[in-house]
């Protein structure tokens, strides 16, 4: 992936796409891997015993998605200086998910050359369920 | 079998009572726990061999540590509300990642509507030189 310089990066631009379905499966991996073991998320009589259809992807798995969301654009010379969410609504496994981003700013502060980006995970019906923000550095040329 | 991994109050004294406690963990970070994380999310950049992917904070460190300080719910209901991550400096191969998670608040948003309690966690995360690598924010919302 060709590196993406703060000098090309213009106020308002739309940052690629990741896209990503997440399964029953991932949602078991993601329990061993972050040691996150409630029931909502692998237990679908549990998840329904709290008035879900089904059980919910992790938001922090959301949060993950976004942060490669990140991590993939501003390449090996960028950094990931902050990530913020809220999660408003629910992901279901199987559903596809879309993580966008869009520049909102960008300065210089500190001897970094910094964006702040807007982003959110956009559920199949088009909700945004996982607004938030960002902050990165990105190389000069 | 259905399970219920919670542990519940009666009064919201009971959970008020948990403030301030924290609790710590020590992870290393071998290539085993960055190859297993970036299978689990499926993130192939080849940048995370060496490095860990920062989104690696979002998931080992922080939820499984800040669940263990055992602070009851009070109501039956709960999903994580938010979350914030600040990253100072990228998690390397080999490091020993150290973190302490803190019960920092509770707010009552209680309305007409219902009841709403919005349980704050903090937690910090230092390598084995004593620098600190990230810190995170994460809101439970018990409603």
């Amino acid at each position: 992936m060709a590196q993406v310089f703060f000098d090309d990066v213009k106020e308002g631009q739309d940052i690629p796409t990741l896209e990503k379905t997440p399964t029953r499966r991932t949602l078991v991996m993601w329990a061993g891997a972050s040691g996150d073991f409630f029931e909502l998320h692998y237990d679908k009589e549990f998840a329904q015993s709290l008035g879900n259809p089904d059980v919910l992807v992790h938001g922090r798995l959301e949060a993950a998605y976004l942060t490669e969301l990140l991590t993939d654009w501003v390449g090996e010379k960028g950094l990931v200086k902050k990530v913020s969410v809220q999660y408003r609504g629910n992901a279901f496994p199987g559903q596809k998910l879309l993580m966008k981003g869009k520049v909102t700013k960008k300065y210089q502060q500190g001897g970094e050359n910094l964006v702040d980006l807007e982003i959110f995970v956009e559920n199949p019906e088009g909700k945004k369920i996982t607004p938030g923000t960002a902050v990165v550095a990105l190389p000069k040329k | 079998m259905t399970t219920d991994s919670r542990k519940f109050a009666k009064t919201q004294d009971e959970v008020k009572a948990y403030l301030g406690k924290s609790i710590q963990e020590v992870m290393e970070i071998d290539g085993t726990v960055i190859r297993q994380y970036c299978e689990c999310i499926g993130d192939p950049n080849p940048m995370w061999k060496d490095t860990a992917p920062p989104g690696l904070v979002t998931t080992a460190m922080i939820s499984s540590g800040a669940m263990l300080i055992g602070v009851p719910l009070l109501h039956k209901r709960s999903v994580a509300g938010g979350a914030d991550w600040e990253f100072f400096k990228p998690i390397k191969k080999g490091d020993v990642i150290t973190t302490t998670h803190e019960f920092s608040e509770l707010q009552d948003k209680g309305s007409e509507k219902g009841p709403r309690l919005l349980m704050v966690y903090k937690s910090s995360h230092k390598n084995q030189k004593g620098e600190l690598v990230a810190v995170s924010t994460n809101t439970i919302m018990n409603f």
